[in-house]
């Protein structure tokens, strides 16, 4: 073994050094990447399956298959806050009236997940128990507005006055990935209610 | 033999590195399928919805409209629009609106029923030229509309929904509340002939008063009294057979009512034009009230109660000055004056009597004085006539007396999406 072939073997060994230190940074990249990835993915449809119940729900504020059991829809709305809402609703479209109400908990409630600021937004159908699951909710506050388009004080007194509503959600991802947490933000612009304006 | 394992060492990396750029694909597939598949939903919503529109608008101008619309392009997709009568007996109809898009479909049902003045707590077709003005202590409990301007003058209060033909205009300083919403550009006019509906019935299983001047009928529980002038004495029936579908009218008479009712009346009078050119006479068309008419179960303290009463005049609805009215008269009824409005006789010559309660709605052609008053600062006296004390029947967002007269058209009642 000459001093050449020497050579070679150090050459070689500080070229292989030079790739794996490339693969493994790039290695480390593509799992970052898809950790990323994956989160946003994730985070995007915990805020769709949020958003699309939140709408069904909204938009069947003072609905009833059986009309005359709700027949002054203007009415429908119980009570109404900055993150919590009540009304009536026909959930089943069995014509007969229930009382669906959201409402954000404490974020003290989740003080086992990573992340400060994920909240439980509960659903709570009639006198069922509340529901909920930590989807990471960060923010639940519903802008409502009256007929001319003004913004009304909340709580709302008398509900009657909320012609329109706008909802904003924000979702993070409970487990933060480089100390950051990925958001996803869903507001619906003005959700109206349809029944709120019959008669 | 470094080489080698090297190579090996890059072939296995590359690997991994193939498996997790399939995986970050995979991941942000997810992320875009997850935003069509709401921009999907969403948009084959807005097109179900867009559809009920269009078809609602098509029945407002029509309401014999039922051809409906078959796969109409729209927004990328297309909506089927069918309307169907749910309810022969009541008219009441529903619009189906499906959308379609990209392979997702959604649907929309509106149900429609007739609509009754009698759900109005306060309709006119005009506030009059010189306007009375709705002011701060003014409660209106149920629907309000207006052909006319409604002209505001300090905070009155609507807690029902307020429509009117073109706007609303403020004198001052003026912060209405409209608790139940406003909406302008509403045209629900008031139809001529509008009592022909309670006559109508009346002349079929109810009971038609004709040809006389007057007629008095006293509500006495399960009895109606009636009789043509004032010193003879009442003739008894029992109500239930003299008007069994709840219509009572008198044609071309003066109608003077009163009493306690039970169950379901509408009860009227039109005028009628006797003779041609200048000797042509116009009797009749007008309705006094020449006392308290109440229920004989007060909806208030009992809501199950079913007692309702319509007084529908061509002409006006008047409180007689007499010694019966002195003070308070109460008066439980929607009231309808086609041509006229509903008022007190002589009521800037009679006494000072006492308040109007009235429980029910009214409907006018134009609102007409109760009573004279002068004002001392925020104080108000009254002069002559009577203070107002109205109050909305909700009962009458879903009901109506029978054959009470009806706006031709329909009203949204349920929308589902």
């Amino acid at each position: 073994m000459g001093f050449s072939t020497l050579l070679d073997i150090l050459g070689s060994i500080i070229i292989g050094g030079l790739v794996l230190l490339i693969l493994f940074r790039v290695n480390t990249s593509a799992t970052s990447n898809l950790y990323t990835n994956t989160s946003e993915a994730n985070v995007q449809s915990a805020m769709i399956s949020v958003g699309s119940v939140l709408e069904e729900d909204f938009r069947k504020i003072g609905y009833c298959k059986d009309w005359t059991k709700i027949p002054d829809p203007t009415k429908a709305i119980l009570f109404a806050d900055t993150s919590s809402i009540k009304f009536l609703t026909d959930l089943n479209n069995d014509g007969n009236v229930d009382t669906l109400s959201y409402y954000l908990g404490p974020a003290s409630e989740l003080l086992n997940t990573p992340n400060p600021n994920d909240r439980l937004l509960y659903r709570v159908t009639n006198s069922d128990a509340p529901k909920s699951s930590n989807v990471g909710i960060t923010e639940f506050k519903i802008t409502y507005f009256d007929s001319f388009g003004n913004i009304l004080s909340t709580p709302v007194t008398p509900p009657s006055q909320i012609q329109k509503m706008q909802i904003d959600i924000m979702v993070e991802n409970t487990e933060p990935i480089d100390s950051t947490y990925v958001v996803a933000f869903w507001r619906q612009l003005r959700l109206t209610a349809r029944n709120l304006q019959n008669r | 033999m470094s080489g080698r394992a090297i190579l090996f060492l890059v072939i296995g990396f590359s690997v991994l590195l193939l498996i997790t750029e399939k995986n970050i694909g995979v991941a942000s597939n997810r992320a875009v399928d997850n935003m069509a598949y709401y921009y999907e939903n969403m948009n084959v919503h807005n097109i179900a919805v867009s559809g009920a529109n269009v078809a609602a608008n098509q029945f407002f101008l029509d309401p014999t409209w039922t051809a409906g619309f078959n796969n109409v392009p729209f927004a990328g997709g297309s909506y089927t629009v069918t309307v169907n009568i749910i309810n022969a007996f009541t008219n009441t109809r529903q619009i189906c609106s499906v959308g379609h898009y990209e392979g997702f479909s959604d649907t929309v049902l509106v149900t429609l029923k007739p609509s009754s003045f009698s759900k109005f707590a306060y309709y006119s077709v005009s506030e009059g030229n010189n306007p009375t003005y709705w002011i701060t202590g003014d409660t209106v409990w149920g629907p309000l509309h207006t052909q006319d301007k409604l002209t505001i003058s300090g905070d009155p209060v609507f807690n029902g929904k307020v429509t009117t033909l073109t706007h609303f205009v403020t004198k001052g300083y003026s912060n209405p509340e409209f608790n139940g919403g406003y909406q302008t550009g509403v045209n629900m006019p008031l139809p001529p002939g509008g009592t022909a509906s309670v006559k109508s019935l009346a002349d079929n299983g109810g009971a038609d008063f004709t040809g006389h001047d007057t007629v008095y009928v006293k509500f006495a529980g399960d009895s109606i009294k009636y009789k043509y002038s004032y010193g003879s004495s009442y003739t008894s029936v029992l109500a239930k057979t003299f008007a069994p579908n709840g219509a009572i009218f008198a044609t071309g008479a003066t109608l003077r009512l009163q009493g306690t009712v039970t169950g379901q009346y509408s009860i009227g009078a039109s005028q009628i034009t006797t003779g041609s050119g200048k000797k042509a006479t116009k009797t009749g068309g007008d309705v006094y009230l020449d006392g308290s008419i109440v229920y004989n179960t007060d909806p208030r303290s009992n809501p199950g109660s079913t007692d309702m009463l319509g007084i529908v005049a061509q002409n006006n609805v008047l409180i007689t000055d007499n010694n019966a009215n002195k003070g308070d008269i109460n008066i439980d009824a929607s009231v309808y004056a086609e041509t006229g409005g509903f008022g007190s006789e002589n009521y800037d010559k009679r006494s000072l009597a006492g308040t109007i309660n009235l429980y029910g709605g009214i409907q006018q052609n134009g609102r007409l004085p109760v009573g004279t008053f002068h004002t001392n600062g925020s104080n108000l006296y009254l002069i002559s006539g009577f203070l107002k004390n109205y109050r909305y029947d909700d009962r009458l967002m879903i009901a109506s007396p029978p054959g009470y007269p009806n706006t031709g058209m329909f009203e949204i009642v349920s929308w589902y999406e």
